[in-house]
């Protein structure tokens, strides 16, 4: 029995767990709030590696299980590929999404007061802070990308960054203490 | 007849161990389990050129002991499923199918939230799949 729940309902959801934790439970403490996120994304990625490897045979190396996370995983939880793999061959892999659903929604609001000319827009302050609400939607997903990774047993740091709005892309840096690297 | 399932968890610790005997040879099977993690282990990382293919799930007959057939299965995740039968004329696609489907059992057992990683699976809905699986093994006709 295959229950469904909509697409908006997680969107709501997920921006209303990254508001809670960064107004509600952990105010002013940003680094904890995005730990947690990332925690339970983890825990999220960590289960949904085993309903999603679940048919196909085991991976012989890590850029198979990363050209899996691009095409198969990607299709699963958002419906499209990822747009762009590069890799420097030493353990890092960058996965780029032209429009990374989560953040499609999202816009940077101009200030409200009217005396302000356009050219403030831009000024470094006030794109700080925007960016920096933004990212903390994007811990939720880093989280899943390392719990998905982690169960496949290739241990990684994942962080994300925004390039221009809704392109966002996933850095995953593997730590294995006995690879050589040529 | 299946004699005991377990699910051993990647660091070979087991996670589940069911029984489906009425003696009391619980020590005896997990014994059994035990030492066909080490055949599970061989296989994996010395492939015979012949055998199955390199990454495959289904590992096919681990080893024979006395009156006992032992089966393995290991998943993507390096969790390990260990079947050990009775039977003397097993067919590789009832082995296989019942593999697919405890996997299957497996997943939603440990989707539950409230299930730690690592820790033994107690849930009820798994061992009831689980025995209804088991009891329905061999008696499908293979199509």
């Amino acid at each position: 029995m295959v229950r469904e729940v909509s697409e908006s309902c997680l969107d709501s959801l997920l921006t209303e767990v990254v508001s809670c934790y960064c107004n509600r439970f952990y105010p002013n403490k940003h680094d904890l709030a995005a730990r947690r996120i990332e925690a339970i994304g983890y825990q999220v990625g960590h289960q949904l590696s085993e309903r999603y490897t679940m048919e196909r045979p085991r991976f012989n190396d890590h850029l198979e299980a990363i050209k899996f996370i691009c095409k198969d995983f990607w299709l699963e939880l958002f419906k499209k590929h990822v747009d762009n793999l590069r890799t420097n061959h030493r353990g890092t892999f960058v996965l780029q999404d032209n429009k990374f659903c989560w953040l499609a929604r999202m816009s940077i609001d101009p200030f409200a007061d009217s005396g302000k000319s356009p050219e403030d827009i831009t000024s470094p302050t006030a794109g700080n802070k925007a960016t920096h609400a933004m990212k903390m939607h994007l811990y939720f997903s880093c989280g899943i990308l390392r719990g998905f990774l982690s169960n496949l047993g290739i241990l990684c740091a994942v962080s994300a960054d925004i390039l221009t709005l809704p392109t966002c892309a996933y850095f995953s840096l593997s730590h294995t203490y006995t690879e050589i690297t040529l | 007849m299946i004699v005991c399932v377990a699910v051993v968890g990647h660091q070979n610790n087991p996670l589940y161990i069911q029984s489906f005997t009425e003696a009391d040879d619980a020590l005896k099977l997990h014994h059994i389990v035990h030492c066909s993690l080490d055949v599970v282990d061989e296989r994996v990382n010395n492939p015979k050129k012949s055998g199955p293919l390199l990454n495959e799930t289904f590992l096919g007959l681990l080893y024979p002991i006395e009156n006992f057939k032992v089966y393995g299965y290991l998943t993507n995740t390096k969790v390990k499923f260990i079947l050990v039968t009775t039977d003397l004329d097993v067919k590789d696609a009832d082995v296989r199918n019942f593999f697919r489907r405890f996997h299957a059992a497996y997943v939603d057992a440990v989707s539950n939230p409230f299930h730690v990683p690592g820790k033994k699976i107690t849930s009820r809905t798994f061992a009831e799949r689980v025995s209804t699986i088991v009891k329905s093994f061999g008696l499908t006709s293979a199509v």
